[in-house]
C-alpha cells in the first residue's frame, strides 16, 4: 500500500458504553417500579426496582462525570448561562438531574408508605426515565457523518434495550414469584423481539448505504467487533433468549433467569459494538 | 423558500457587512514538505501525537509512473458546524465576524461531543502534560490563527508554505485572492455531502483522497495492528 494513513483517536471510549448499559437498566427498573402500581403481580418488585434504579443512576452519573476530561467542570453543564439546547447532551444532563430528584422523592414516599404521592412520583420518575434511553439514542443519532449512529431508530432501539435489560434484572430479582415471572417473561420477549427487528433494519440499511456505510457494516460484522456484535449481541443476546423464552423451559424460573442473563450480556455487547464500531472507520479519515 | 430561510442562522458566507475567512489549498503546488505542520506546532506548542494541521498523502499510479498526492488537512471552519451545535456548554462557538470556529478552553468540560460530531477529525483532546502551556485536558483544534489574523497577519501555516499552496483571506471580499481563486478554479471541499459547508477549498484534490481511502477495506485485524503501531509511536 505505502499510503500514509493518519490514525485518529476515537472520541468516545468504552466507559460511555458501560454508562449506556447502566443507565438503560436504571430506566428499565424505573419502568418496572411504575408497573407495580398498575399490575398487582409485580407488587413484590416495587421497592427493589426503585432502589436498584437509584443505585444505578448514581453509578451511571459517576461514570459519566469520570469520563469527562475535566470532571470538576460538570457543573458547567447545569449552568443556564452556558447551556446550549441544540446539544442532546444538555437535554440529557437536565433529564438525569430531574430523574435523580424524582427518584429521591419517590423513595422517600415509599419509605413513608404514602400511596398517593408514591403513585404520582412513580409516574413522573418513569416518564423522566423514558427520557434517559431516548437522549442516549439522540446522542448518537445527531452525528450526521457516522453510519449506524445517524439513524432515527437509535432512540427507539435504546428504549427497547432499556425495557429488555430492566425486565431481565426484574426476572432475576423476582425469584420464585410465578405471577411476576410470567409477566416479566412477556416483557422480555416483546422487547427483545423489538431489539431484533430494529437491529435487522439497521444492519440492512447500513449494508445498502454508501462507501462509509458499507465499510462500517464490514467492520461491525467481521473480526473481534463481529464476534461482539453479531456473536454476543445478536445471536447469544437477542436470538437465543427469544428462542429460550418461547421454549417450554423458558416458562420455568431457571429458564427465565437464564434468558435474563443472556439478554443482559447481549445488551452490554450491543451497546459496546454500537458505540465503538461506527467510530473505527472515522479514525482512518 | 426564501433565500434567508434556506441558510442556517449562524452562516456568515455572503452575509453583507461580515467577513468570512477561508483557506484555499492548491494541491498542485503542495510538495509535502510538512513545513506548515511544523510551523503550526511551533506556534501553538501542540503536543506530540496531536496536530492542528496535518498532511496525509496517497501514492497513486502504477510503478514506475507513481507520484505522491498530498492533502493538507485542518479544521474547515464550517459555515454550519456540527461541533458547535453539539457542544452542550457553548465552549465551541462561531465568531460572527470572520466565521472562525473557536474554543473557550476555560468552559470546555472535555465530553468530546464535538470530536464525535466533526466529520473531518479536526479536533483532538490535549494530553494532561504540555511543555510550556498550562491549557490541558480540553479539546483543541485549528483556529485559523485567530490571534494572528486579528493583527493583520496570515496564519502561521500560510506564512511558512514554501510552495504558496495555502492562501488565506476574506471570501466575502470580492477583491481578495481567495475569492478570485474560488471563482476561477474548480474547487473541492471535503465530504460536501455532510452539509457542513466547509471553508477550506482544495484545488486539484482527487475525489479518492477526499473520501474514505480504500485502505479501510483491509482486514480489521491488519488495521488494528497498524493502528497500535502508530499509537505506540505517537503516544506520550
Ligand atoms: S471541521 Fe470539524 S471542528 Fe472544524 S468547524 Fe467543521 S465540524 Fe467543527
Ligand atoms: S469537549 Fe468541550 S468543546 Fe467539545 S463538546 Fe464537550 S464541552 Fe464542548
Amino acid at each position: 500500500m505505502g499510503d500514509y494513513v493518519w490514525f485518529h483517536d476515537v472520541s468516545w471510549h468504552a466507559t460511555y458504553a458501560i454508562y449506556f448499559f447502566v443507565i438503560g437498566i436504571c430506566a428499565g427498573l424505573s419502568f418496572l417500579s411504575y408497573g407495580t402500581w398498575r399490575t398487582e403481580a409485580l407488587r413484590p418488585l416495587r421497592e427493589k426496582a426503585a432502589w436498584g434504579s437509584f443505585a444505578l443512576l448514581v453509578v451511571g452519573g459517576l461514570l459519566l462525570i469520570g469520563d469527562l476530561s475535566q470532571p470538576l467542570r460538570f457543573f458547567n453543564i447545569l449552568n443556564p448561562a452556558f447551556l446550549n439546547f441544540t446539544s442532546p447532551l444538555a437535554w440529557g444532563a437536565l433529564n438525569i438531574v430531574a430523574f435523580g430528584i424524582a427518584s429521591v422523592l419517590y423513595l422517600a414516599a415509599l419509605r413513608q408508605g404514602n400511596e398517593v404521592r408514591g403513585k404520582l412520583l412513580a409516574t413522573i420518575a418513569a416518564l423522566l426515565a423514558l427520557g434517559l434511553p431516548i437522549y442516549t439514542g439522540y446522542d448518537l443519532t445527531v452525528h450526521q457523518s457516522r453510519p449506524v449512529w445517524n439513524t432515527p431508530v437509535m432512540p427507539v432501539l435504546f428504549v427497547a434495550l432499556a425495557v429488555a435489560s430492566g425486565s431481565a434484572v426484574g426476572a432475576i430479582l423476582a425469584g420464585a414469584n410465578q405471577a411476576a415471572q410470567k409477566l416479566l417473561r412477556e416483557y422480555m420477549l416483546w422487547s427483545t423481539g423489538a431489539v431484533g427487528v430494529i437491529l435487522i433494519s439497521i444492519l440492512g440499511t447500513t449494508n445498502y448505504g454508501g462507501a462509509a456505510q458499507e465499510l462500517t457494516f464490514m467492520l461491525m460484522t467481521t473480526g473481534t467487533m463481529g464476534l461482539i456484535f453479531v456473536g454476543i449481541g445478536v445471536v447469544a443476546g437477542t436470538a437465543a433468549p427469544i428462542a429460550l423464552l418461547l421454549a417450554p423451559f423458558g416458562r420455568q424460573q431457571m429458564g427465565a433467569v437464564l434468558a435474563g442473563v443472556l439478554v443482559l450480556a447481549g445488551g452490554a455487547a450491543l451497546r459496546y459494538a454500537l458505540l465503538m464500531g461506527p467510530q473505527q472507520l472515522q479514525t482512518l479519515y | 423558500m426564501s433565500e434567508e430561510l434556506r441558510v442556517s442562522p449562524i452562516e456568515t458566507r455572503e452575509m453583507p457587512g461580515k467577513r468570512r475567512f477561508a483557506m484555499v489549498v492548491d494541491t498542485r503546488r503542495c510538495i509535502g514538505c510538512m513545513a506548515c505542520q511544523v510551523a503550526c506546532k511551533a506556534e501553538y506548542d501542540t503536543p506530540l501525537g496531536v496536530n492542528r494541521t496535518w498532511v496525509p498523502y496517497k501514492v497513486v499510479g502504477k510503478y514506475p509512473n507513481v507520484k505522491k498526492q498530498f492533502l493538507p488537512r485542518l479544521c474547515n471552519h464550517c459555515d454550519d458546524p456540527p461541533c458547535v451545535r453539539n457542544c452542550p456548554v457553548g465552549a465551541t462557538y462561531k465568531h460572527e465576524d470572520g466565521g472562525f470556529v473557536l474554543q473557550r478552553y476555560e468552559r470546555c468540560i472535555g465530553c468530546r461531543s464535538c470530536m464525535a460530531a466533526c466529520p473531518y477529525n479536526a479536533r483532538f483532546m490535549l494530553p494532561s502534560h504540555r511543555t510550556y502551556t498550562p491549557i490541558t485536558n480540553v479539546v483543541d483544534k485549528c483556529t485559523f490563527c485567530f490571534h494572528r489574523v486579528t493583527q493583520n497577519l496570515v496564519p502561521a501555516c500560510v506564512q511558512t508554505c514554501i510552495g504558496r499552496a495555502r492562501v488565506f483571506g476574506d471570501l466575502n471580499d470580492p477583491t481578495s485572492e481567495v475569492s478570485y481563486l474560488v471563482a476561477k478554479n474548480a474547487t473541492q471541499v471535503l465530504r460536501p455531502e455532510e452539509g457542513t459547508k466547509p471553508h477550506v477549498f482544495y484545488i486539484g484534490a482527487d475525489r479518492n483522497q477526499t473520501e474514505f481511502g480504500r485502505d479501510a477495506y483491509r482486514k480489521p485485524e491488519v488495521m488494528e495492528l497498524e493502528r497500535s503501531a502508530f499509537k505506540r509511536h505517537f503516544d506520550i
